[in-house]
Parts: C-alpha cells; sequence; structure tokens
C-alpha cells in the first residue's frame, strides 16, 4: 500500500462521509457511491505487485515472481456488488421523493417525529386517566 | 452432492427463480416455503453429519486447497445457519397465510436465506463478504415491505446506514489481505498472530463497527427502533431473528478466531459498550406501551447480554455468547410473529415469551440467563447489571403483557388457523428448550471449543 493510494482513498471516504451527512438525499447517494469507491480502491492497493502473468498452474522454469490476482477479482466482485447496491439505494430514493414529494431528509425526519409525538401524547393521555381513575 | 451444496444451491435457484414471479400468488408463496424448508432439511442433514464426523469443508470447482473457495460447515456455523432458516421459514408460512401483498417478497425472502446460509457456511473471507452482501441486498428491499411513506423512511435510514457498515467491514477485509496475504480464515487465524498490534486493532475496530451495526447495540442503534417498528411483523422477525444473527456470527467468528488477541484487549471495552446496551434498551423499553415498539427497544438491550459475554470470553464466556444468541433469536421472532395478533393461544405464547426475555423458567430465555451468569461469576458488579437488567425486561414485557391481553387493548385480528399454529410451533420451541436444555447446551459448548477460547 503505498502512499498515492493510501491518500486517494482517504480523501475518497472523506468526502463521502460529509456526502453522507447531506440533507439532500440525492448527495446522500453520492456519499455512497464515494465511498464504496474507497473501499474498491484499498482492495486494490492491498495487494500491489509486479511479476510475472498469474496463470495456473506455474510454470516451475518461472519460478520468480508471480503477480498477484486475487486483488484484481475482488476488486471487481466489489465494483459488481458496489454498483448493485447504488442502483439498489437509487430506486429506493426515487420511490421516497415520489412518496414525500421532497428531497429534504428534514421533511422525512419531521413526518416521524411528528409521529412519535403524537403516540407520546396518547400515552400520556392514558396515563393521566390511570392516575385518576386510581385516586 | 453433499448436502454443503445441496443447502446452498436450492434456495440459491429457487430464489433466482421465484423472484420474477409474481409473489402475490399464494402457489408462489408455498414454491418459497417449500424452498426455505429444503434448505432447513438439508442444514439438518449437514447438521447431523458435522455432529457425527466433526466439521467438514470442500473446495469450490475442484481446485486445488488454498487456490479456490472454501465453503465450510463446524458446530458454529451450523447452529447459526439453522437458527437463521429456522425465523425466515416462520416469518415466510406466516406471512403466506396473511397473503403477500408484493411481488417480489417470497423470492427475495429465498435469496436471503441463500446469502444468510453461505454466509455462516463459508471459510473464506471475501465469499463471506459476497453472501453478506446477497442477505444485505434482499434485506434492503425487504424493509420497504408494505410500500407506505413509513416503511420507505425507515427503508432509507436502513438502506444507508447498513451500507455504510458494509463497506467498513470491506475495508477491514483489504486490510486483512494486505497484511496476511491470504483470505481462507484458517490461514488468517494463524498469520494475524504474528502481525503488530496497531494494526491488528484498527482492522478488528473496522470489524467490530460492521457487525455492531448490524446487531444495532448502542451506541450503533440509532437506526433500529424506527425500522423494526415501521415494518410489518414479518419482515422485523425475518430482521431481527435471522438477519442480526450476522452480527452475532460475525463477532464470534472473527473475534474469537481471528483476531483472539485483540478481543482480549478490547474486553473492558466491549463489556462497557453491553452494559449500556443492556441499560438503554432496557429503560427505553420501559417507557413503551405497544409490543411493536417494546421488542425493538428490547432487542438493543438483549443484544448487549451477547457482548457482554463475548467481552468476558473463554469457553464458557462463548458459550453463554452462542446460547443466548440463539435463544434471544428465537425470543424475537416469536414475540414479532405474535405482536399484531390477539386470542387466547397468542396471548399464551406472548407470556411465554415474556418470561423467556425475562430470563424465567421454564422458558428457554433462562437458560441462557444462566450460562450468563456462569460466565459473570466472581464479577459482582457485572452480577449485579444482569439482575437489573432481568428486572428491567420483566417490568416491560409484562406491562405489555397487562396492557395488550388483560385490558385487550391490542388492535389486530386473530389471525388464521396456520398463523397461529406457527406462533404456537416457535412458542413449543422455547419451552422445549428451557425445559430440556441439554442438546443446545451442549451444541453452544462444543462451537465456543471449536472457536479454541482461550481466553481468561
Amino acid at each position: 500500500m503505498n502512499l498515492a493510494f493510501a491518500l486517494a482513498a482517504a480523501v475518497l471516504f472523506g468526502t463521502g462521509a460529509y456526502l453522507l451527512l447531506n440533507r439532500d438525499l440525492v448527495r446522500v447517494a453520492l456519499g455512497v457511491v464515494l465511498i464504496s469507491q474507497a473501499a474498491t480502491l484499498t482492495i486494490v492497493a492491498s495487494g500491489l505487485s509486479r511479476g510475472e502473468a498469474p496463470i495456473y498452474p506455474f510454470d516451475d522454469a518461472a519460478a520468480g515472481e508471480t503477480s498477484d490476482p486475487l486483488t484484481q477479482a475482488m476488486a471487481l466482485t466489489a465494483i459488481v456488488i458496489g454498483f448493485a447496491v447504488v442502483a439498489l439505494l437509487l430506486v429506493l430514493i426515487l420511490r421516497t421523493v415520489t412518496a414525500f414529494r421532497s428531497r429534504e431528509l428534514d421533511e422525512i425526519a419531521s413526518e416521524e417525529a411528528a409521529r412519535d409525538a403524537e403516540l407520546e401524547r396518547e400515552d400520556a393521555g392514558e396515563h393521566d386517566r390511570e392516575e385518576a381513575a386510581a385516586e | 452432492m453433499s448436502a454443503l451444496w445441496i443447502s446452498l444451491v436450492i434456495p440459491w435457484a429457487a430464489g433466482a427463480i421465484l423472484v420474477v414471479c409474481d409473489g402475490r400468488r399464494p402457489a408462489i408463496g408455498w414454491a418459497a416455503v417449500a424452498a426455505v424448508a429444503a434448505n432447513l432439511v438439508a442444514l439438518v442433514v449437514l447438521a447431523s453429519e458435522v455432529l457425527a464426523s466433526g466439521a467438514m469443508s470442500e473446495t469450490t470447482g475442484d481446485w486445488p486447497l488454498g487456490v479456490g473457495i472454501t465453503v465450510r460447515a463446524d458446530e458454529l456455523g451450523i447452529l447459526f445457519a439453522l437458527l437463521s432458516s429456522l425465523a425466515v421459514l416462520a416469518a415466510l408460512i406466516h406471512e403466506t397465510l396473511e397473503g403477500c401483498h408484493d411481488r417480489v417478497f417470497p423470492g427475495l425472502t429465498v435469496l436471503l436465506t441463500t446469502g444468510l446460509t453461505g454466509v455462516f457456511l463459508t471459510g473464506d473471507l471475501f465469499n463471506f463478504y459476497v453472501f453478506f452482501e446477497l442477505a444485505m441486498a434482499a434485506a434492503y428491499v425487504l424493509s420497504t415491505y408494505g410500500g407506505t411513506r413509513r416503511e420507505l423512511g425507515s427503508a432509507l435510514v436502513f438502506t444507508t446506514v447498513n451500507l455504510l457498515g458494509t463497506f467498513v467491514f470491506l475495508l477491514s477485509v483489504a486490510g486483512v489481505y494486505h497484511v496476511t496475504g491470504s483470505l481462507d480464515m484458517a490461514q488468517i487465524g494463524e498469520r494475524l498472530a504474528g502481525v503488530d498490534a496497531s494494526t491488528a486493532v484498527l482492522i478488528a475496530v473496522g470489524f467490530f463497527v460492521a457487525f455492531a451495526v448490524k446487531l444495532g447495540l448502542f451506541p450503533f442503534h440509532f437506526w433500529l427502533p424506527t425500522v423494526y417498528t415501521g415494518s410489518g411483523p414479518a419482515v422485523a422477525a425475518i430482521l431481527s431473528g435471522g438477519l442480526a444473527n450476522i452480527g452475532a456470527y460475525g463477532l464470534l467468528r472473527f473475534g474469537g478466531e481471528l483476531l483472539p488477541a485483540e478481543l482480549e484487549l478490547a474486553a473492558v471495552a466491549l463489556i462497557v459498550l453491553g452494559s449500556a446496551s443492556v441499560l438503554y434498551g432496557g429503560l427505553l423499553a420501559i417507557s413503551r406501551r405497544s409490543a411493536g415498539e417494546m421488542l425493538a427497544y428490547s432487542a438493543i438491550g438483549q443484544v448487549g447480554y451477547v457482548l457482554i459475554a463475548i467481552g468476558i470470553g473463554g469457553p464458557v464466556g462463548f458459550g453463554a455468547a452462542i446460547l443466548y444468541a440463539v435463544v434471544n433469536a428465537l425470543n424475537k421472532t416469536l414475540m414479532f410473529l405474535g405482536s399484531r395478533m390477539r386470542g387466547t393461544l397468542v396471548g399464551a405464547a406472548f407470556a411465554l415469551g415474556a418470561l423467556s426475555i425475562a430470563g424465567v423458567p421454564p422458558a428457554a430465555g433462562f437458560v441462557g440467563k444462566l450460562e450468563l451468569f456462569r460466565a459473570v461469576a466472581g464479577e459482582p458488579v457485572l452480577i449485579a447489571l444482569l439482575l437489573l437488567g432481568s428486572i428491567l425486561s420483566l417490568i416491560y414485557a409484562f406491562q405489555i403483557y397487562q396492557f395488550d391481553f388483560w385490558r385487550l387493548e391490542r388492535e389486530g385480528a386473530v389471525g388464521h388457523a396456520g398463523q397461529r399454529a406457527v406462533v404456537a410451533v416457535l412458542a413449543l420451541l422455547v419451552l422445549a428448550i428451557g425445559i430440556w436444555p441439554e442438546p443446545l447446551l451442549a451444541l453452544s459448548q462444543d462451537a465456543a471449543e471449536a472457536l479454541g477460547g482461550s481466553g481468561s
């Protein structure tokens, strides 16, 4: 893992985390995209090596270094999985936006807060009635 | 074809086909039930083989060992696989009897079973991630089941938080590969022992955060109440009885087997976090008046016990953690499935589940609590905490019982006869484990031994 890779992954992750904290749902999705790229880059960087083409079975003659094929395979898999889950997240956001008619997380959160407050009020009312009945 | 392959291939193929069928038709629902049941039967056969002849592993595609991906079945993996499959099957039968109102519910549930089975039965770190993502992707869609604004809002939170968790996990996987050059869990365990402590601790923290998010441990719990109360009974049962097992299994497998030294280093931190979960979940559950909300906060409290037991470590601690995780998943499946049904039978099952959550005989929870007390013996502070937690859970569980069944405040249908039967079967299972705990006790202790718990 060399410094360039480490810096690039760190910047990607940091930017992604910043976007993830945004109120706008589309930016949240972009934050997830950047973080997934940071993970992929880290995988690529985790096994950098130079050498012969890694074709099985190994030639005894070329007993030198073979380059590491596993990181490529893992990175490809991670890219595909990341792509799939980001597509899923975007569809979910699309459905949320059509249902709430808003891209702001605040509005979704405020609806939930209102529901919780309503429950609290009901419970408090119940409690008061019980107290009165017990008197 | 061995039972190991059959248990993976059947739900995989069936799920891929069923997911494109119209799940609102009862036939498709029952086909999904059949697929999950076949998976469960294969796992039972596999479990009997593992118990008879010890752990088994196979390599995919006839590659030599060390090149191909290994799948393996040992006591720990098979126990969690059985448990998750059972929880998902119960929830799926419950929902099929109700009548699905979503095209993809049955197919996705079968795919989720595939993901869970794969996670528990793989011996390869990256393969673990792939199956983990398969199960999670299915769960993201399932959490929107119902499709009203409330479910969409909670599904959005669930998906975002858990995606972040899985990418943190992936970063740790990359870290492990970088320092060990291997993806085979057995090899990693050997090679990580020689890695310097600071690197290993960073990797361990990444794994811990990822699994703590899955479990909903304090302070990673903030998404959980919204999701568990926002989704219907079947989805909540699948998430808490099936999916959350990944968290417990991951902490045990990665902490106990791959990073035992780091686990011992962090023992105090784990016990503190576990205690915080127990108190937080218990206190907030007391302030709730509906079964669903109480269960959501109870889930946070109950996983705290698992974390405390893991923090104590050693064969006794790991054994207690495994047993408690199993019992807790069964409790939650039972309670969530019955959470919107009325009637005497459901009332009795709910009472039994409440006893089990509080750890009172004759329910299974008593056995779990007993093992926990055995694990913390000699630590007065922890014994006091467990007692306090038990008292809290007794109060919140029976408070809800009083509201729902004595005052008949519960809204909901009496339910289909079949649904009542599912709840009754789960309740009988909880009762049976409580009355005759030896098989499960022996299995969880074997699994703990297999982890090589050499702790205090």
